[in-house]
């Protein structure tokens, strides 16, 4: 458990998590509850069941710290899994409970287990798990790094009672994971969420204010060119720092029923400590203008502008709170898979596969 | 052959998906009583905030109207303090302001001068030239209904309204609460009203219908299985409507003494509550589908016996007391309230909807100021389950059902029922199953105004009170209002209770009691 879950829960649940046998998980958390203070206002509360499926200890760590966050505002029963084939066989786990402040001294609880797995012994995880989840809470499990496309089986073992597949493709490393994902969308019953593609929503924010103008909206058939500028970490980036920017390309060609045929796009790259983010875009038009959508990092907020129309003052959309629990939050809110993705995914890999040739 | 332009898209296909999928488009917002409370501490506020979370166009003009003297800069400045201290996503983010700021205005004016209407009409133009507003205008009138008039013919007068029915840019009118003071000035003003707009032009906001908590009647009712087949006679013994103020007059002593709680409080917001309850589910969820079916229940209620009214209705009027720990005085001698004063700061009323469905199913209605918290909350009294089974056993006492609504604070549902006590014995005890707003979804939920003006932009009027609803309204209530005026006396009860004793009596006749909200 996470430190501010500890902050919230001081003095209400037990302070550090238990160690229980991995049996016993269901009867230790209901021990929990029954021994808890009585003189504090406490409800137990999820809206969804949250398994982070992790590899290594800094994941783990960290995957336990950002739904502990997200569980303030989204509450859930977090379950984190940290398998590793190649560690000593052994299944261990813990529970805890992560606490929350609302409206003064009451506090919102959300429970944790913790599931550690080595060896052959990882093989009896999916089915632990499914003996861990509330019934009729929907099931996310996110996806912690890179999703292993060369261990399709075993992705598939664990996302079989998911609802939603939470990745972030910022951690691919081919476009063979942006396929799977694609395929995943296509074939399971698991809607697929990206936190990358949800970083982009201040972006397709400001560029749909571009086009909310009535007479802007005739123009988005007649997009000839769609420059993206993104920040990359060296000059030969990972492929996961290119994915924002082809997720942007993508959405903007399928909502505005651009075809390759028709549309020219560049991406570039300016180097950055920090690669992966979209820094600018320019939109040029078969007229000649062009709009641009800008990041003002000083004034926290994207600036989009119109060539040559006068009438429509400069827009400027509030840049979002992008931390890992806020990314996490805003897709546990979506009551229905992103149907925006869904359909931008395919064209994204369509376009990946143009740029490597 | 010339090849034919795409047709312009209706809605702009690149918000698909976004939080709001529909943005207005970009227009001149006029606020006339731009000077007043409600346009700092909620309107503009409320209009901070829906820009800041990226819901209005670019382009939106809002454009201050009112007596005082104020430059841009100063109206800016005022109402930058006002979000500060008002807005939801306060402190304001000075990026966000600035951009916001560019399309604040003020034009001062009398009401009823139309040289002040040459001024605005060409501020109004010219934003239509530098900020793509289109022509397109809503006037909100926050001011005292007296204007109303004077403000809409003016408006028709200089050429500053347009027909719908003509096509070209829109013009709607925003008009708060009170729709009148009685059945005959809401007709007048309705009548006022389509001499210079359409009905469909006119946006009567009642707050109530833009909360979060009254929209999910809505949800709750229609969207799950498991309630609808209960909602009737068959299975719902009584219902009950609580709205509680624990503040007095506040400094309205003047406007409150000539309305009273009836009219403050009941023509509007509790017959709203009311009729969405009783409703029956509307063929479509559109404005005139759920407004149609709205009404018919105002219509249904039973007329007010007036000569029998006291079996019926209960008014009270507030003495010294204590609220919320602190000593409160008399209704009457609050500031602006004269010492004579028979104005009810407390109603009750039994009410039946003469329907199919709700027939002989006491609707009992209360409303008060001064008592002892701020509440809002509706609860459905089911019927208790037949008895047989344990009426022999002694530790069984089978209890009706209750499935509390609460609108506000803490908003919220809850469903009482019997359980079992662990132990040997068979002895039962009422739990509850709760769901809170807070608790399950965080955060806050936006401002009513933020929903409403946001509506108002869209052209949806689904949240707004039609002209014979109001009118229904008042004609139900008018009967009862004219008797009042003629005499009797209101009872009083002391600040910080919950009401006259003959309010509980009301309901004790019946076998029942008003529950605790």
């Amino acid at each position: 458990m996470s430190e501010a879950g500890r902050e919230g829960g001081r003095g209400i649940m037990p302070s550090e998590d238990l160690r229980v046998d991995v049996g016993a998980i269901e009867r230790s958390l209901s021990e929990i509850w029954r021994n808890q203070n009585r003189d504090e206002a406490v409800t137990r509360a999820a809206l969804w069941n949250v398994i982070a499926h992790t590899c290594t200890s800094d994941e783990h760590a960290n995957a336990a710290e950002v739904l502990c966050e997200a569980s303030a505002s989204v509450p859930q029963r977090t379950v984190i899994i940290r398998s590793d084939p190649r560690a000593k066989a052994e299944l261990t786990s813990w529970i805890g409970v992560n606490c929350h402040p609302i409206n003064g001294d009451k506090q919102v609880c959300s429970e944790e287990i913790a599931i550690i797995a080595g060896g052959e012994l990882v093989h009896r995880v999916p089915p632990l798990m499914n003996s861990l989840l509330i019934p009729d809470m929907p099931v996310a499990v996110w996806w912690v790094g890179d999703l292993p496309h060369e261990d399709e089986a075993y992705v598939h073992a664990m996302l079989d009672p998911a609802d939603r597949l939470i990745i972030d493709s910022a951690a691919f490393d081919s476009p063979a994971d942006l396929a799977l994902l694609t395929k995943i969308a296509e074939q399971t019953t698991t809607a697929p969420a990206d936190l990358n593609w949800v970083r982009l929503e201040e972006w397709r924010l400001a560029a749909a204010s571009i086009f909310d103008a009535r007479e802007m909206r005739p123009r988005l058939q007649s997009v000839r060119r769609i420059r993206i500028v993104a920040t990359a970490s060296s000059d030969a980036p990972p492929f996961g720092e290119n994915v924002g920017a082809l997720y942007f390309a993508a959405w903007l060609s399928v909502q505005g029923g651009l075809t390759a045929a028709t549309t020219d796009y560049q991406f570039e790259r300016r180097l950055h400590t920090r690669g992966g983010g979209i820094a600018f875009v320019e939109i040029s038009f078969e007229d000649g203008t062009s709009a641009t959508i800008r990041r003002d990092r000083e004034r926290s907020v994207l600036t989009s502008a119109i060539d040559g129309v006068e009438r429509t003052p400069e827009a400027v959309t509030r840049s979002l709170l992008n931390r890992p629990h806020e990314l996490i939050s805003r897709q546990l809110k979506q009551p229905e898979a992103d149907r925006m993705l869904v359909k931008s995914l395919p064209a994204a890999a369509q376009i990946a596969t143009r740029m490597v040739r | 052959m010339p090849v034919a332009a795409p047709p312009v898209p209706e809605v702009n296909p690149l918000r698909e998906g976004l939080e709001q999928e529909r943005v207005p488009e970009a227009s001149c917002l006029v606020i006339f009583g731009a000077s007043g409370d409600l346009t700092h501490r909620k309107l503009l506020p409320a209009l901070y905030s829906l820009t800041h979370d990226g819901l209005l166009p670019a382009g939106l003009t809002i454009v201050g109207f009112s007596r005082p003297d104020y430059t841009d800069d100063a109206f800016r400045a005022e109402i930058k303090e006002a979000c500060n201290k008002y807005s939801r996503t306060r402190p304001v983010d000075d990026a966000i302001w600035e951009n916001f700021a560019k399309g604040l205005f003020y034009v001062k004016g009398e009401f009823g001068e139309a040289e002040s209407y040459v001024r605005l009409k060409q501020r109004l133009e010219e934003c239509d030239r530098t900020r793509g507003t289109g022509g397109r205008r809503l006037y909100y009138l926050a001011v005292p209904p007296a204007f109303f008039p004077v403000i809409s013919d003016i408006l028709g007068s200089q050429g500053m309204v347009t027909d719908p029915e003509k096509g070209g840019p829109y013009t709607r009118v925003i008009i708060e609460k009170p729709f009148g003071h009685d059945l005959a000035s809401a007709k007048e003003l309705n009548r006022v009203a389509v001499t210079t707009f359409r009905e469909r032009q006119v946006f009567r906001i009642d707050h109530y219908l833009g909360k979060e908590t009254v929209q999910n009647l809505l949800v709750l009712r229609f969207a799950n299985g498991i309630f609808e087949p209960f909602w009737n006679r068959q299975y719902i013994d009584h219902v009950q409507f609580t709205v509680a103020e624990s503040i007095g007059v506040e400094g309205r002593g003047g406007y409150f003494d000539s309305a009273g709680i009836t009219r403050d409080i009941v023509q509007n917001h509790m017959l709203q509550l009311v009729s969405l309850v009783a409703m029956e589910p509307p063929v479509a969820f559109e404005a005139d589908a759920i407004r149609d079916e709205k009404v018919k229940v105002i219509r249904a209620l039973r007329s007010l016996p007036v000569e029998r009214q006291t079996e019926f209705v209960v008014r009270g009027q507030y003495g010294e007391g204590s609220a919320l720990g602190e000593k409160a005085v008399g209704y009457r001698n609050e500031p602006s309230v004269p010492p004579e004063s028979r104005t009810e700061t407390f109603v009750a009323i039994k009410a039946f909807v003469d329907n199919w469905r709700w027939a002989d199913v006491p609707f009992y209605i209360r409303a008060g100021k001064r008592m002892p918290k701020r509440v809002t909350d509706i609860s459905i009294h089911f019927r208790p389950a037949p008895n047989p089974l344990f009426r022999r056993v002694p530790g069984v006492r089978v209890q009706p059902n209750i499935l509390a609504i609460r609108i506000q604070p803490d908003e919220g549902i809850s469903l009482k029922f019997d359980s079992k006590v662990p132990g040997p014995a068979v002895r039962s005890a009422p739990v509850t199953m709760e769901f809170r707003y807070a608790t399950s979804f965080g955060g806050e939920p936006p401002e009513a105004y933020e929903r409403l003006l946001l509506e108002t932009m869209l052209g949806d009027s689904t949240l707004f009170a039609r002209r014979d609803e109001v009118e229904a309204a008042w004609a139900w209530l008018d009967p009862l209002l004219a008797a009042w005026a003629g005499d009797g006396e209101p009872a009083l009860y002391p600040a910080g209770t919950w009401g006259p004793p003959e309010a509980d009596l009301l309901l004790e006749r019946d076998g029942r009691r008003w529950r605790r909200p």
